[in-house]
């Protein structure tokens, strides 16, 4: 601080010396007088308005109520020496809280700030932004923070300070911030120089993406790439690297960022992530003797092996980290067995198979029993997942045995997991019953109502288990005391199933009856009310206990509560009819079995996992909880998307217009990331640049092997390709024009239907175009199956502005056609087999002629052969018709057989064009192409 | 019984730690400073933790604790650590931090004397001090002679007199000190009026007199009986000293007693009906908009035209948002002290059926938080000699002694009021 306060300084002294709080009290009680007496006589110059805004900040940080002063901060605040705007920036972020109506005043001063061209003030501004986080600021005040982070004379501090700013707006008001819209730029930040810059950049990205996973797709190649060039190639300055692990946090938070995506498809990308996980693996194979090295490395290390257990569980990757786990959880530091135990949980829920695990399986019993409670918990987990038919009784009985000394917090949870694993992985009825109910003489008040409801809906459709059932409840019952719940379970099915048992001795009627009678006077109303029902049941089956039943009924008609009152008084009656009366029986006819429902259970346990700030990519329970899991969430997406009703419809609709007219592409219904994109009501898909020239080149390259692309002032894209059957390579040639370098540069390939074709670049793009230079980078094409439309690159770069540009490729069906040499005799006689509609496509459009009023045959056979086609000489008499053959080769569905014929007619000025092939799709499609070429000169 | 007494300071550090018995470390005061001193939410003068209590009593930033284990008379245990501070005061005048630091030796030896393996003990004052003196050193041979007096006296039928006292002028003053407790409502009703009294008493007679002590005629003590006339006095809660014969007051409602040599507390009572208040305090204040508020008081002298109030200072709230206030008084100054948030108007006499005004403008300032100021009450303070708020009138004291000889008595009155003679407006 530029000035010292002695004003200050002797206040704060005053206040440390007072010996006892009313010194304190009325030291303070004058000085306010004080301040507030100088506020009302105004004149103030900016240092006495410090001075008394610090003064009474420092008053408010003691606890003391401060109810002056806020227009002064607020004044400070657009003072132009720093030290002052500093206090009162402190002063709004200390003493107003996010509702003030103050801040409506502080708002234009922050943006004034933000535009200002000194750091410093940038800094102080977003302080305040991050801090207070209101809602009308983040409402006025995002766009300047973007502005900020984009800006490419922000210094790098202040790039930081507004990535975070962001963050934390986001946070708090995620309707503000249009994710979606920033993504490409925000994510391109993400190649930023500076590792700082990078850390910011990704938290905030991490947040965003997990809310917009399509929009930031992107970033997935920008995290591996970062990973690659960190942990392989060890680009980083020595500042950033933390006890020799070059910076662990941002390798967490890209390890974590690849989580939220599904795994990718692209084999260089796999490959290189691959190579990734397997280094980081192989660092912390050896742990070291400092504390900070070994935390650093195990942090980064747990994450990797979550990703690697994300993108395949079954790999030997995998293989080699639950090796690693192992030996963390018997390790001698607790945060260590903790996160091992957690991991391996994850593992256990997405691994196919156990057997790694059940190895260890001694010492996560072990960990039950550990001192500390939440390694306990993890312990719970694991052995909750990692239960299968197997070792269900080993666990389960292993559960059940730590139940009883386990914490009261953990019990709960412990009844509802070990419920389900009996329910789920039980080997026979029997041994179900025994531990279900032994659970429940065990934990008596932490078995919630679900876990009896189910005994009940189990033994009620398991007709074997029923008599069984009935004697063991009976013996636990007899047991001096017992649970209410076990007098409910008991009370349902010695009602239903006790004459199974009536004729064995030990079980008559009567004992039947004192046995559960004398539980009675214990329970609460509802369990009395159901054993009221036990006994019209018994009314009905044991005749011989009737007088006692009748007794109790009639003694129920005085009691207060209403609910046993009426039960009383209806079953006295019904028991009091005669004998022969049907009306009993047809009452207490027995329980048909439940319709099969889900158990309660597993819906109880997942509503107790809250949500915390990161999504967690799986749960915990087997394999199949968490494919479950991912179908119920892609259903939970669906009716979202159809909700805003009939305006979203329309909007699609004009969407696909568009885009159909264009290239004839249907994005919304492409396979792979259908949903979430409409419910963002984003469009997914890049914006296809438009131009008469950008059309000239792209129907040019279409027809041709070679050519430009696309070309500005700033770049230059060529292709070269090369096909051969089903596969094909682009080289993509990109030319920076401009004296500058192309700095976060992305190229990313969007294919609409990826099952029908694939395209992979052979390597990551590197993220830099040098000052009038081409790299070339190679494209990888598979065709599949038949597809209809072309795939879309998407280049963007930094060069002062972020641009993005996105071109289709010319990758069209024909590209994969090879053409074939066919007699006139063979011709016709396919050309028949194949025969009419559907498997033929035919147009009749108008033609030009060239300038001597000719047909232009040239450019015919041009662009039939062009499109691969081997056009057949002699087969047709008319010399101006064209006649073609081709095999379009796919990898998934085969070769198809595809023959062309071209009719025009001079003197019509028309031309008619009929395709016939194996396959309808090919021959419509085909149709499509060539007609929409040869059309062009019309136009 | 009490096992350990201990004295805190405000911070709670141990200042004076005895433990009479074995069943506590000393560690127990740590439980107390974090249970008690640091925890602000504590404000019980007793806590029980598991199945030890700690009793206390604040004085000056001082906590005076006893803790026991046992289930103790609650009230027993607050008169020894009250007990204990009033032999404290008449030791050393007042006490504070400064003073028990200053006296620990003798504070150890009064509370070795005054309790015995945590049963409480003669606690007479003058009895102590003629034992635990503050002067050093007594010569042996007077030492042994006086002890020897100081055992007869310990356990004869008066053991807070000894016979052998001898005055050349036999004298006995008697002050009769009440202190009003008002707090009156906004309207001018009177809420809650009492008066806490108590009759000190000086004698200076010689040989063992049998005294007589008479008050009003009209005098209801205890309201036993219903018919009490309506302008008698009545007395609620009498608390008599030791020497008083309790039966004799029992049967015929006289107060006979044999005195203490010296100072003494004869008697306390309190008293809530036919309350006289002495000062009439009529306030108006207005809130004028949000920027001012106007203060508009009258104080009126509600006695004889002979006697007056002294030291009369009126503490005046005002709001929290203050920033300056202008006074205009007629008698006496007025201040405003921002560091209590009131304007302090002192008059220094006000005379019997006088009325003293003062008006004053506060001016207010802005605040982000508009909220309602809770108007504290007015707080007066004053002493006024020669009367009585509750009407109590000595009317004799009588002294009968074997040698018959001739004494004067004195009485005196004092009525004051010190922080509960409250006003709201």
């Amino acid at each position: 601080m530029a000035a010292n306060m002695r004003g200050l300084t002797q206040f704060i002294a005053d206040i440390r010396g007072a010996r006892v709080r009313e010194l304190e009290e009325k030291r303070i009680n004058k000085e306010m007088a004080n301040i507030r007496k100088k506020f009302k006589d105004g004149n103030l110059d900016g240092y006495q308005k410090k001075k008394y805004v610090a003064k009474i900040i420092f008053t408010y940080i003691l606890g003391y109520k401060v109810d002056v002063g806020h227009m002064e901060a607020v004044n400070l605040i657009s003072s132009s020496k720093y030290s002052e705007k500093q206090i009162g920036y402190l002063a709004v972020t200390l003493l107003m809280h996010e509702n003030s109506d103050f801040l409506r005043l502080v708002v234009n001063s922050i943006r004034k700030d933000l535009d200002e061209n000194n750091e410093v003030s940038n800094c102080l501004a977003l302080h305040a932004i991050a801090n207070v986080g209101s809602s009308e600021m983040a409402e006025a005040l995002s766009e300047d923070v973007h502005r900020l982070l984009i800006s490419p004379t922000s210094q790098t501090f202040v790039k930081k300070k507004a990535a975070l700013t962001l963050l934390r707006l986001y946070r708090k008001h995620p309707t503000v911030i249009p994710a979606a819209e920033w993504a490409l730029r925000l994510v391109s930040i993400m190649d930023d120089q500076d590792l700082g810059v990078v850390i910011c950049v990704t938290s905030l990205i991490m947040a965003l993406a997990q809310d917009h996973l399509d929009a930031y797709a992107v970033c997935y190649t920008k995290a591996v790439d970062r990973l690659h060039r960190l942990v392989i190639e060890g680009e980083y300055s020595a500042t950033y690297a933390y006890y020799k692990v070059p910076s662990p946090w941002l390798q967490v938070k890209l390890l974590r960022l690849l989580q939220y995506y599904a795994p990718s498809e692209d084999a260089t990308l796999r490959s290189v992530l691959h190579e990734v996980l397997q280094t980081i693996m192989n660092n912390s194979a050896e742990p070291s003797r400092n504390v900070q090295h070994n935390n650093a490395q195990h942090a980064v290390l747990f994450e990797a092996i979550s990703l690697a257990i994300h993108l395949d569980a079954s790999s030997p990757l995998v293989g080699t980290s639950a090796v690693l786990l192992a030996r963390f959880i018997s390790s001698k530091e607790t945060n260590v067995r903790y996160l091992g135990l957690d991991t391996m949980a994850h593992l256990a829920a997405r691994a196919d198979s156990l057997e790694p695990l059940k190895k260890h399986q001694g010492t996560i019993i072990l960990s039950l029993r550990d001192k500390d409670i939440s390694v306990r918990r993890r312990a719970l987990d694991l052995l909750y997942s990692m239960c299968d038919t197997d070792n269900s009784e080993l666990i389960v009985g292993e559960l059940l045995r730590y139940l009883k000394v386990a914490d009261y917090a953990l019990r709960e949870e412990m009844v509802l997991k070990i419920a389900i694993l009996t329910e789920k992985y039980a080997n026979s009825y029997k041994w179900y019953i025994d531990t279900i109910l032994q659970l429940i003489s065990a934990a008596g008040d932490h078995v919630g109502d679900e876990v009896w409801y189910r005994v009940v809906q189990i033994v009620t459709n398991t007709e074997d288990l029923q008599e069984y059932a009935a004697k063991v409840v009976f013996e636990h019952l007899k047991s001096p005391s017992t649970h209410e719940s076990l007098v409910k379970v008991g009370g349902y099915i010695l009602g239903e199933y006790g004459h199974l048992i009536a004729n064995d001795t030990g079980y008559s009627p009567l004992e039947q009856f004192q046995v559960l009678h004398s539980k009675s006077q214990f329970c609460v109303a509802s369990t009395r009310s159901l054993l009221l029902s036990t006994y019209i049941k018994w009314v009905n089956v044991f005749p011989e206990i009737k007088p006692q039943l009748i007794n109790i009924f009639e003694r129920y008609r005085h009691v207060l509560d209403a609910e046993l009152q009426q039960r009383a008084c209806e079953f006295y009656s019904l028991a009091s009819r005669p004998d022969d009366d049907e009306v009993l029986q047809n009452v207490c006819e027995e329980m048909p079995p439940f319709p099969p429902r889900v158990s309660a259970l597993i819906g109880r346990l997942n509503r107790k996992l809250g949500d915390t700030e990161d999504k967690r990519t799986w749960i915990h329970g087997g394999k199949e909880m968490n494919l479950e899991r991912h179908a119920n969430s892609r259903k939970a997406t669906l009716p979202g998307s159809s909700a805003p009703g009939t305006a979203t419809v329309t909007g699609t609709a004009d969407a696909q217009d568009v885009m159909s007219s264009l290239a004839g592409l249907n994005l919304s219904s492409s396979g792979d990331q259908p949903d979430s994109s409409r419910v963002d009501g984003s469009v997914v898909a890049p914006r296809v640049a438009v131009g008469p020239s950008v059309e000239k080149w792209f129907n040019k390259l279409t027809y041709s092997a070679e050519g430009v692309l696309y070309e500005d002032v700033q770049i230059q894209i060529g292709i070269k390709s090369r096909y051969q059957g089903h596969l094909g390579q682009l080289a993509i040639y990109l030319g920076n024009k401009i004296s500058v370098p192309l700095t976060s540069f992305t190229s990313t390939i969007h294919v609409n239907d990826s099952e029908a074709l694939s395209a992979t670049f052979a390597k990551i793009p590197p993220n830099t175009l040098v000052p009038r230079t081409q790299s070339q980078q190679l494209l990888h094409v598979e065709c599949k199956k038949a597809f209809s439309s072309f795939p879309i690159l998407t280049v963007s770069f930094l060069a002062g502005a972020h641009q993005s540009i996105s071109i289709r490729l010319p990758i069209s069906i024909t590209k994969f056609i090879e053409g074939v040499k066919l007699g006139q005799a063979d011709f016709f006689e396919r050309w028949k087999v194949i025969g009419g509609p559907p498997r033929e496509a035919q147009a009749v459009f108008p033609i030009t002629l060239d300038g001597t009023g000719q047909l232009d045959l040239v450019r015919y056979r041009q662009v039939v052969s062009g499109n691969h086609l081997e056009i057949l000489e002699d087969v047709d008499p008319n010399p101006s018709n064209l006649v073609a053959a081709g095999v379009l080769h796919t990898s998934v569905d085969g070769k198809v057989g595809c023959l062309l014929r071209l009719e025009p007619n001079r003197e019509a000025k028309l031309c008619r064009l009929t395709v016939r092939s194996t396959s309808e799709d090919v021959a419509a499609e085909v149709l499509r192409l060539i007609e929409k070429l040869l059309r062009l000169d019309s136009s | 019984m009490i096992s350990a007494f201990f004295i805190f300071n405000q911070k709670g550090e141990v200042l004076i730690s005895r433990l009479y018995r074995t069943d506590f470390k000393r560690s127990i005061a740590d439980v107390f400073r974090i249970q008690v001193v640091s925890n602000s939410d504590v404000r019980s003068p007793i806590i029980t933790l598991g199945s030890t209590s700690f009793f206390h009593v604040r004085v000056n930033n001082l906590y005076v604790v006893c803790v026991t284990k046992t289930n103790v008379n609650a009230a027993l245990v607050f008169e020894f650590c009250y007990r204990f501070i009033s032999i404290a005061k008449s030791y050393f005048g007042k006490v504070d931090e400064e003073s028990v630091k200053n006296n620990f030796v003798l504070i150890y030896e009064l509370i070795d004397e005054i309790s015995d393996y945590g049963y409480p003990q003669n606690s007479e004052i003058d009895t102590l001090k003629s034992y635990i003196t503050t002067e050093s050193v007594i010569s042996s041979a007077i030492a042994a002679e006086e002890s020897s007096k100081i055992t007869t006296q310990a356990t004869g039928a008066t053991s807070w007199r000894r016979g052998d006292v001898k005055y050349k002028k036999n004298e006995a003053f008697v002050d009769v000190v009440e202190t009003v407790n008002l707090s009156m409502s906004a309207k001018g009703t009177v809420l809650r009026a009492d008066v806490d009294g108590h009759i000190q008493m000086r004698a200076y007679l010689s040989g063992t007199p049998e005294c007589k002590f008479g008050l009003n005629d009209k005098l209801v003590i205890d309201k036993n009986s219903q018919g009490g006339a309506s302008d008698a006095v009545e007395l609620d809660d009498c608390r008599f000293h030791q020497c008083v014969r309790l039966n004799e007051f029992d049967t015929s409602r006289t107060i006979s007693f044999i005195p203490p040599d010296g100072e003494f507390e004869l008697m306390r009572y309190r008293s809530t009906s036919n309350v006289k208040l002495p000062l009439r305090v009529i306030p108006t204040v207005n809130e004028i908009g949000t920027t001012q508020v106007s203060y508009n008081i009258t104080v009126k002298a509600n006695f004889g035209t002979k006697l007056s109030a002294t030291n009369v200072v009126l503490r005046i709230p005002t709001p929290l948002n203050t920033t300056g206030v202008d006074c205009k008084v007629a008698n006496g100054k007025a201040k405003y002290v921002p560091a209590e948030n009131v304007v302090v108007w002192k008059i220094p006499r006000i005379q019997g059926g006088q009325e003293c005004t003062f008006s004053a403008t506060a001016g207010l300032t802005s605040t982000t938080t508009r909220q309602v100021w809770a108007r504290p009450p007015i707080d007066v303070d004053f002493e006024v000699l020669m009367l009585t708020a509750s009407g109590l009138i000595v009317r004799f004291l009588k002294v009968f002694e074997k040698s018959n000889y001739h004494s004067i008595k004195w009485v005196r009155y004092l009525t004051k009021a010190s922080g509960s003679y409250q006003i709201r407006f």
